[in-house]
């Protein structure tokens, strides 16, 4: 399956703030084969939400290249989702009607549909509240719901914006191995953005840290570095994945951050 | 009316359906508890609270009719006011006056609502409509329903264009103003998932923007019906031979204050029954709002 290679290069964002302007992305250049479940972490400004607005065609202005499998990328397409945050489900539809409307501008059958929509509802483990209203679901549910929607059309690239940030920490923990299992069974290419050190460990294949102002990438973890554990996922308890958690952290430590630290234990 | 009133009203009631209960002041305390522990828990008296007003109202005015408080041209007898409704209801006039009201209101309701959608929802959706509408939009706004009626009267003569204009008028700025508020306030968050999913602007429209802003919009029309019949009442004051407004009118020149209370009491309950009805539809329009309480 050669499906799902992602190519960018020398891609940069500016924007215009009253009059000023503004580089949210410079010069990233990255490849990420098909399959891959590649993590970018970085402190909040980096520009990682903005990549991934980009790559899903939500902002289309930008430097560089977007390619999907060879092809440039032109404005948004069922062959990439996006899972926000927020869960962003409509609270007027139940959970299934939500996974459906992903399906609105497919040109599947009507049965092809039903049956995709009953299967994503299964994959994400929630058919018994196929029926329920998201004000009905607990917030690890609903996201589960947006994960379905996303899904739904099988799309080549999973892009996942912070997904669980908004969750308590249990839950967070607990939809990690879940979705570390249905990127697996899907066998699509994810790229996950979060500001959670361990949770980018955790389940990328490869880490991109980015540094602010502009956002760049600062270095990429490869995947050898990244001790897998019996099961085939990443173990957090092992010594190498605490070690490279601190790396990572004093890489994303504000420049200035240290001398100060060193000032006040003075 | 503030809750103490409802409450003191509930109070009343109470103690009037159960003479023990007003035995001496000193033993007030505890049966107030009693009462109100039958207010809180028994789902007929719970029921009774929201008719407390009415029924106090009703109480005052047979104490001060039977004690003479106000002379009986000015308010007359609730047993007067009975007899002529039900003589209004014989001879069939009070169908024919609620009925030729109700009809402007709807037919008045039904075009400003119509128009108010419409312009609402371009304001919503294109900058280059608000910016040519809401200017003139808001300054039309200004003028009471009202302040239209002498130029509308040159226009379109007293019959029944001038007054179905006035209560579109009327109904029209509330719809109009909640629907562009409710499309607006529609979260940029929301139209992302559609753009995400490559809707076109039908979809977005019809599947996001519209049943995202149907609250808002219903508040509109909730305000628009009741704008309605405020503006039906005015209006047939002013222009009109037959429905509740002339009634009023009539009533009122002729000193026979029961023709104007029948009309009051009937525009009240007929406008509760409209609002109760669109209550109905809204609340089944958004069920998944109450599925989660």
């Amino acid at each position: 399956m050669t499906q799902g290679t992602l190519d960018l290069q020398g891609v940069g964002k500016r924007y215009s703030v009253s009059g000023a302007s503004f580089t949210a992305l410079q010069g990233i250049d990255l490849s990420i084969p098909a399959g891959e479940f590649l993590s970018i972490v970085g402190a909040s400004g980096c520009g990682k939400s903005t990549l991934l607005r980009l790559i899903v065609g939500l902002e289309r202005q930008h430097d560089g290249a977007i390619l999907l499998d060879g092809r440039a990328l032109d404005g948004p397409g069922l062959d990439r989702a996006i899972v926000f945050q927020e869960h962003r489900l409509f609270p007027w539809l139940t959970a299934a009607e939500n996974v459906a409307l992903g399906l609105l501008t497919s040109k599947r059958s009507a049965a092809d549909k039903r049956r995709l929509v009953r299967d994503h509802l299964d994959l994400v483990g929630l058919s018994a509240f196929a029926d329920a209203y998201p004000s009905q679901l607990s917030g690890g549910m609903a996201q589960r719901v947006a994960i379905a929607r996303a899904l739904v059309n099988r799309p080549r690239i999973l892009l996942l914006d912070e997904p669980f940030g908004a969750l308590d920490a249990l839950t967070r923990t607990h939809l990690q191995g879940e979705l570390q299992r249905i990127v697996r069974a899907e066998g699509i290419t994810a790229i996950l953005v979060t500001h959670d050190v361990e949770e980018a460990l955790f389940l990328g294949d490869r880490v991109v840290v980015m540094h602010p102002r502009p956002g760049r990438i600062a270095s990429i973890i490869p995947a050898a570095r990244l001790p897998l554990g019996a099961d085939g996922a990443h173990d957090r308890a092992d010594p190498t994945f605490v070690r490279l958690r601190e790396e990572v952290l004093a890489q994303l430590a504000p420049a200035d951050a240290a001398p100060r630290a060193a000032s006040l234990a003075a | 009316m503030t809750n103490l009133d409802l409450g003191r009203a509930a109070f009343h009631s109470a103690v009037a359906r159960d003479p023990s209960a007003a035995v001496g002041p000193r033993r007030w305390p505890p049966r107030l508890a009693a009462v109100a522990e039958r207010l809180r828990g028994g789902v007929t008296a719970a029921a009774a609270v929201p008719l407390a007003f009415p029924t106090l109202l009703l109480g005052l005015w047979i104490l001060s009719a039977r004690l003479g408080w106000l002379p009986a041209q000015i308010l007359p007898d609730p047993a007067l006011v009975a007899a002529t409704v039900a003589e209004f209801v014989e001879t069939g006039d009070l169908w024919f006056h609620t009925g030729v009201s109700l009809l402007r209101v709807i037919e008045g309701f039904a075009l400003g609502a119509a128009l108010g959608l419409g312009l609402g929802v371009a304001m919503g959706l294109s900058d280059r409509a608000r910016w040519i509408i809401e200017p003139s939009f808001t300054a039309i706004a200004q003028v009471p329903p009202l302040g239209w009626i002498p130029l509308l009267m040159l226009l379109v003569g007293i019959d029944e264009a001038l007054k179905v204009l006035i209560i579109a008028k009327a109904a029209l700025i509330p719809v109009a103003l909640n629907t562009h508020k409710g499309i607006r306030n529609v979260p940029a968050a929301w139209r992302e998932v559609g753009a995400a999913l490559t809707f076109g602007p039908w979809l977005t429209l019809t599947r996001i923007v519209l049943p995202a802003s149907v609250p808002t919009v219903f508040t509109g029309i909730r305000n628009g019906l009741t704008n309605a019949w405020l503006a039906l009442v005015a209006v047939e004051l002013l222009a009109s031979s037959e429905g509740l407004g002339y009634l009023m009118v009539w009533g009122r020149q002729l000193f026979q204050l029961d023709l104007v209370i029948l009309a009051m009491i009937v525009v009240g309950l007929v406008g509760f029954a409209l609002d109760w009805s669109l209550g109905r539809v809204e609340r089944r329009l958004q069920r998944w709002e109450l599925a989660g309480s």
